[in-house]
């Protein structure tokens, strides 16, 4: 039988593997995929306690809106990665640190 | 069963009659596609055509939003996911002025001008943002808080990466977006959270105050937490500030005055919303109310002592701009139920000075090419108009009289004060002494630029040529810098217009 707290559980286990991936900071993909991950685990959240909203359905229509939500912030944000690659040549945000305290 | 059935034509017909309550919105939409179609099609006849679109959609929003001050909701409509009252109704005017002055300050900017993408797209870009602004102010439930704030980060990287000219432009919206995005990802995990506590999703319903009363303290304060760095992110207080000097550096100018003050000022308006939703005793607000507590006056100190030693003249404005949120956050937290005249005033003043004070950075910047305060060194001279102005609007930001920004101050320590005395907190206290401190250190960082333009002379190496430039944005500022004399000098003309 699988309860609420198994969900519980393994969304917080791939937001803190998302948290993780952030922190790392090797790759900006690899911080956007970690993103991903996060809000993946929220939506999981969200959905796993939609199943005890029955008159509003909340949580499954915010699943909804964040899933389109993470994919719009994700295309602009490659668009802009693709624009860094081409002034310096690497995507390592340890790399690019043109901008900083004096 | 009943109550889950679908009833088409009621739930038709209450968006229906909610839809009035967004007329700005719609108007906004309309511009919105309309600017989109006039940027494929009608460009290439008129090179203005998309800014004129542009414009007359975000003065059409202004006026319905002054219209509907007439007669504000006194519900939620659409499904209780907005309420747009009287308070959201003025600041969505602050909101499309501080939109209008961007636009009309991209037209003035000769980088923007002359980049091979145009700039169409861009004005499609602000109507959205215009839009997800609206809503953040009015939004009353978390999805459309959600959808709002994704509307304006989005939005906003896009505006700071649009030029992509040099690297450092690049750099500063990477920046943004993978901050950003992070910030609102871990804002949806904490939403994720609420809403499983509560089951609900609108903030200020009845269900939602119950089911947070009722879970464990260390359990909301936790998603409360996670909640407050996507909302964090927008207003950038501390410890979530440490993107925006980096960030209003490296994007174009105009770019950054907007940054700088639309969302914050929704984002303000949007706190004010969520403090203010649930009864001030309850266990949640006492710990919302303390956690910003303490960031507003780490806010307040960090801002204004980092900008001490700054050396380029946007990075000491960003600074600035986040000691300003810092006292916003004081007048928010000071801010009594019902009574918003001094919030709005403050508001009011911050747009007007912030958009003045970078725009007219930015102007300096494509006439003479200065972006460090060393380079300012005897512009006085130079550019005569501009410097006076700029004096006019530090005088202002500082708080010093006889200028807005002194009756604004003024008026949010009163307020900050009476609160300590029907309350003995004694964080309002701790307030209103840092709030005091660090107007005086502001002092010391805004005087540089009028002692460098007025009293030091310029290095012998420096180029003495000034590009020819059209002097509209200038009489803008002009105008802008004489709304903070006139609103200093008489304050009642905006109030009464609040009351």
């Amino acid at each position: 039988m699988i309860t609420l707290t198994h969900f519980l559980v393994v969304s917080a286990c791939i937001f803190a593997a998302g948290m993780y991936a952030v922190l790392a900071r090797r790759n900006a993909i690899m911080v956007l995929v970690g993103i991903e991950l996060i809000i993946n685990a929220a939506i999981l959240n969200l959905v796993a306690f939609g199943r005890y909203d029955s008159t509003h359905y909340g949580g499954q229509v915010f699943a909804v809106f964040a899933i389109v939500l993470a994919a719009a912030g994700v295309a602009v944000a490659l668009a802009i990665i693709l624009n860094v690659y081409q002034h310096y040549k690497t995507i390592n945000p340890e790399d690019i640190r043109d901008l900083k305290e004096k | 069963m009943q109550a889950t059935q679908f009833h088409i034509t009621s739930l038709l017909d209450q968006v229906i009659s909610g839809l009035p309550g967004l007329l700005p919105e719609l108007v906004l939409i309309a511009a919105f596609v309309l600017s989109i179609f006039s940027g494929v099609f009608v460009d290439r006849l008129w090179r203005h055509s998309t800014l004129a679109v542009a414009l007359l959609g975000m003065i059409a929003a202004a006026v319905c939003s002054g219209l509907e001050l007439r007669t504000p909701a006194a519900e939620n409509l659409l499904f209780g996911t907005v309420l747009p009252d009287a308070f959201a109704g003025y600041i969505r005017i602050f909101i499309a002025a501080a939109c209008i002055l961007f636009a009309l300050s991209i037209v003035a900017n000769p980088d923007f001008t002359a980049h091979r993408k145009k700039t169409a797209d861009l004005y499609s870009v602000l109507i959205a943002v215009h839009i997800g602004l609206n809503l953040m102010v009015m939004a009353t439930h978390w999805l459309m808080l959600f959808v709002a704030i994704e509307l304006v980060s989005i939005g906003s990287y896009i505006m700071v990466g649009y030029l992509a000219k040099e690297a450092r432009q690049t750099e500063a919206a990477m920046k943004y977006a993978l901050f950003g995005a992070v910030c609102s990802a871990v804002m949806l995990y904490g939403l994720s959270l609420l809403y499983g506590f509560t089951g609900s999703l609108e903030f200020t319903a009845q269900p939602f105050i119950d089911g947070l009363t009722a879970t464990p303290p260390l359990l909301t304060t936790l998603a409360l937490l996670l909640v407050f760095t996507g909302i964090g992110f927008k207003l950038s207080f501390v410890p979530f500030h440490f993107w925006s000097p980096d960030v209003y550096q490296g994007a174009p100018t105009p770019v950054t005055a907007f940054l700088s003050t639309a969302p914050k000022i929704a984002g303000m308006a949007m706190l004010v919303r969520i403090l203010y939703a649930w009864p001030e005793s309850s266990a949640p607000a006492q710990s919302l109310h303390t956690m910003l507590l303490v960031a507003a006056i780490a806010t307040m100190l960090l801002g204004n002592l980092a900008a001490l030693r700054q050396a380029n003249v946007k990075r000491m404005m960003a600074y600035s701009s986040i000691g300003h949120t810092g006292f916003l956050m004081m007048a928010a937290l000071a801010y009594s139920a019902g009574d918003y005249t001094v919030l709005l005033f403050y508001l009011a003043v911050y747009t007007i000075m912030n958009m003045g004070v970078f725009m007219l950075a930015d102007h300096i910047e494509s006439r003479t090419g200065a972006t460090d305060l060393a380079a300012y060194n005897g512009l006085g001279k130079r550019v005569p108009l501009a410097m006076v102005c700029f004096v006019i609007l530090v005088i202002s930001l500082t708080g010093i009289p006889p200028t807005a920004g002194f009756v604004s101050k003024l008026l949010i320590f009163s307020v900050v004060f009476e609160r300590w005395q029907a309350t003995g907190n004694p964080g309002m206290i701790g307030l209103l002494i840092v709030g005091a401190l660090t107007t005086v250190i502001s002092l010391f960082y805004y005087f540089k630029v009028p002692l460098n333009a007025f009293l030091k002379k310029p290095d012998a190496d420096q180029t003495m040529e000034t590009a020819p430039l059209s002097g509209g944005l200038l009489w803008l500022i002009v105008i802008l810098s004489g709304a903070t004399l006139v609103f200093g000098i008489f304050p009642q003309w905006l109030t009464n217009w609040f009351g």
